[in-house]
């Protein structure tokens, strides 16, 4: 039984790259005394766009934050295993976390604008790292930051609006356009449309095909229609356990394992 | 019967009303396991019952309560000697409270006139009338209210609506009294200003740079001229306030971010009691710890500077009222920086920012409309503030900026106006009043921005 279950929750696919940006082996995380995902090993290629997929619970956001070590912030969160980017060990003690986080952005599941005017926003990385020498540098920072995120044409008008009066679908993209205006290698979305209605996450989609060009993006999903359309590779996730990785046409088409079978039939989920 | 032997009997009543009504009920649709039978749960019939036996019982109390010294005191003066009632309002009411005393026991009958002797006496047997009548009469009321619903219930009586209407109407008059309570003291006092301000002009009160409210007995009397000019406590107030909330706000907010952002679990749970002890101090302590400690202190420490400090000194109590009001000031800005989504903190730790400046830029930004919020309330809790200034900060009105001096405040000047005998209508009595006036607006405006700031910042975060 013990054996059946261990090979049950072994990773089936090619979990390698041959160029990776991002290299996690052997990665556990608890939450305190409870586990919340186990032995996950995932590369991730540059320029690709990978999807994260499975039931609520099973870890995908965990992984996410693993990442950029935002767990780091929540009391109890413990990380073991190596994770590298860039072949460098995030986890080293010398790793200076804010220089990672400025590498590694993310898009949070519900849009999470500062209480500040648009243009505020997004300068708001450009300023903490000093990415800017003066203004005109930091307005084009934050112009080509908001064109890049397709928000520029409406709101040019009004930067100095709050952020929190755009709609949900812009103030989704003006956290893209925050996140972007740092020039990370990779951007962590964490469920990015599951608080946005279906044409403004259309948009967002499109968007996140374009930023492909220039970013490595790693995007956690509800919804296999979208992990369909955005992303080149999947991960299926089931109870803290990476399941299935794959090529995303593969995955859809013909899973191999019997638990990704299940979840995309909509046996569970 | 006395009137709270009276009440005890009506509850007792009501009791017995329940019971009635819930067993009127089961009983006429033929017992407890068909109660599906009535509309409502057997127990509202009991209650509606319980309501109408004590409910309006209750009122007759309440308004014989209300009436009866007027109802007794006509009754008495109706009685009385044709050239006792000519006498004018004052003199008469000066009779009826020897009348009074002597029914209390407060003097003995021989040191009053006849005619005074039998006017208590007649008091005293309407006042035993009255009280059996009116006891007659609510029990009557109770009875009857408490008969007539107990005849009305029929198991297709909506018991359950009746007893909700009544409810809403009980919190309704609740409500009323709180509000007509306000009301009432809130035209008091402008009607009482309205008195000073004729006798002293609004201009001479509110520019006025002299307040000297003892009014001269002898015409030859110095240092009594009755000047009311109120800006020496304006200022007195505002440089007491300033000084308290220049320690409040910094050392306030300051431990509300530590606490709110970086202290651990543990030292939470034990800081956050520690803050709400020192909110719970009397101010009356604070007031002598202001006064025995801190401005003993205060000189000392002067004299080795070379300075001179009053004995009574602004910055003792400024310093003192600041450390009442850290607890307000940090327990409400904990609350706002906690009310802040971790989210936000998310997305700018996300952008690779540190938690100082995540606090500094997000945090403190986002909860900056509701701190704003908490120092303001804060400032009219300094203004308003009274014990700690009548023991720290001495009664003589200087005009000044010098915080090592005595000042004083509006509340300060209340009191001593108030206390001591006075009459009612002299001006000193009546500037009581117009200050209490001002005091009202400021804190009132003060609180009226306030709760829209913190109302606002509320919204944003739904
Ligand atoms: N801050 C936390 N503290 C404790 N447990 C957590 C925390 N965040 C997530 N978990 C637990 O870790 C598991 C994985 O959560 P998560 O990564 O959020 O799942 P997903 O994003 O796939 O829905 C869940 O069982 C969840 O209850
Ligand atoms: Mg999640």
């Amino acid at each position: 039984m013990d054996l059946e279950r261990q090979q049950q929750r072994q990773t089936v696919g090619d979990i390698t790259v041959p160029d990776p940006v991002i290299c996690c082996r052997g990665v556990n995380v608890r939450y305190g005394d409870k586990p919340a995902i186990r032995d996950v090993s995932l590369d991730i290629a540059h320029h690709e766009v990978i999807a994260m997929i499975g039931p609520s619970g099973c870890g995908k956001s965990t992984l996410l934050r693993c990442l950029n070590r935002l767990n780091d912030t929540i009391p109890g969160a413990v990380v073991t295993g190596t994770i590298t980017l860039d072949g460098q060990d995030i986890y080293d003690r010398q790793q200076d976390v804010v220089q990672l986080r400025a590498r590694v952005g993310m898009v949070f599941q519900k849009p999470n604008p500062f209480p500040k005017s648009v243009y505020e926003n997004v300068a708001y990385g450009p300023r903490i790292h000093g990415l800017a020498a003066g203004r005109a540098e930091l307005d084009e920072i934050v112009q080509t930051s908001l064109q890049r995120a397709g928000l520029w044409d409406e709101v040019k008008d009004r930067l100095n609006q709050p952020g929190t009066a755009l709609s949900g679908g812009q103030q989704q993209r003006l956290c893209i356009a925050r996140t972007i205006a740092v020039s990370p290698e990779v951007i962590l979305m964490d469920e990015p449309c599951s608080a946005l209605d279906p044409i403004a996450t259309a948009r967002i989609e499109d968007l996140i095909d374009e930023l492909r060009q220039n970013f490595t993006i790693c995007i956690v999903t509800h919804s296999m229609q979208q992990a369909a359309r955005v992303s080149q590779r999947t991960a299926y996730f089931h109870l803290g356990d990476l399941i299935e990785v794959g090529p995303t046409e593969r995955i859809f088409t013909n899973p191999r394992h019997r638990l990704t079978e299940d979840y995309l039939t909509g046996r569970f989920g | 019967m006395q009137t709270s032997t009276l009440i005890l009997v009506l509850l007792a009543l009501s009791a017995v009303a329940y019971q009635l009504g819930r067993g009127r009920a089961l009983q006429l649709v033929g017992g407890p396991r068909r109660r599906r039978d009535l509309h409502s749960l057997p127990a509202y019939y009991g209650l509606l019952t319980a309501v109408w036996c004590g409910l309006p019982a209750l009122v007759v109390v309440a308004g014989w309560q209300l009436l009866d010294d007027r109802i007794l005191t006509a009754l008495v003066v109706d009685e009385m000697p044709a050239g006792t009632r000519a006498l004018p309002p004052g003199e008469l009411s000066l009779v009826l409270n020897d009348v009074r005393n002597l029914v209390a026991g407060n003097v003995a009958a021989e040191s009053v006139t006849p005619a005074v002797a039998a006017a208590a006496q007649r008091w005293r047997r309407l006042d035993a009338l009255g009280h059996l009548g009116a006891s007659g009469l609510t029990l009557a009321v109770a009875l009857a209210g408490g008969w007539l619903a107990w005849r009305r219930i029929t198991p297709r009586l909506p018991a359950r609506n009746h007893v909700e209407r009544i409810a809403e109407r009980v919190l309704l008059g609740c409500s009323l009294i709180a509000i007509l309570t306000t009301i009432g003291i809130v035209l008091s006092v402008l009607w009482e200003s309205i008195q000073f301000f004729r006798l002293v002009p609004v201009s001479e009160f509110v520019f006025g740079t002299q307040w000297s409210p003892q009014l001269a007995i002898r015409a030859d009397q110095v240092g009594s001229s009755g000047a009311f000019g109120a800006v020496p406590l304006f200022a007195g107030t505002l440089l007491i306030s300033a000084i308290a909330m220049l320690i409040a706000v910094p050392v306030g907010l300051f431990a509300a971010i530590y606490l709110a952002e970086y202290a651990s679990r543990r030292f939470r749970t034990l800081a956050k009691p520690v803050l709400e002890v020192l909110a719970g101090i009397p101010t009356v302590v604070y007031g002598f710890f202001a006064a025995l400690t801190v401005a003993p202190l205060l000189r000392l420490t002067g004299e080795r500077l070379g300075l001179e400090v009053a004995a009574e000194s602004a910055l003792a109590a400024g310093l003192v009222m600041g450390i009442m009001i850290i607890p307000f000031v940090s327990s409400l800005a904990d609350d706002m920086i906690t009310a802040v989504p971790q989210s936000l903190r998310d997305g700018s730790y996300g952008l690779g920012a540190t938690r100082s400046e995540t606090i500094r830029r997000v945090v403190l930004r986002a909860a900056l409309p509701g701190i704003v919020g908490g120092v303001l309330l804060a400032i009219s809790r300094a203004v308003g503030e009274t014990m700690i200034v009548v023991m720290a900060a001495g009664l003589s009105a200087n005009l000044t900026a010098n915080p090592l001096e005595a000042v004083t405040t509006v509340t300060v000047q209340i009191v001593t106006l108030l206390v001591g005998d006075q009459e009612f209508d002299s001006p000193k009595t009546l500037a009581a009043f117009a200050l209490g006036l001002v005091l009202f607006l400021v804190t009132l405006a003060l609180n009226i921005v306030a709760l829209q700031v913190v109302r606002r910042y509320r919204e944003q975060y739904e």
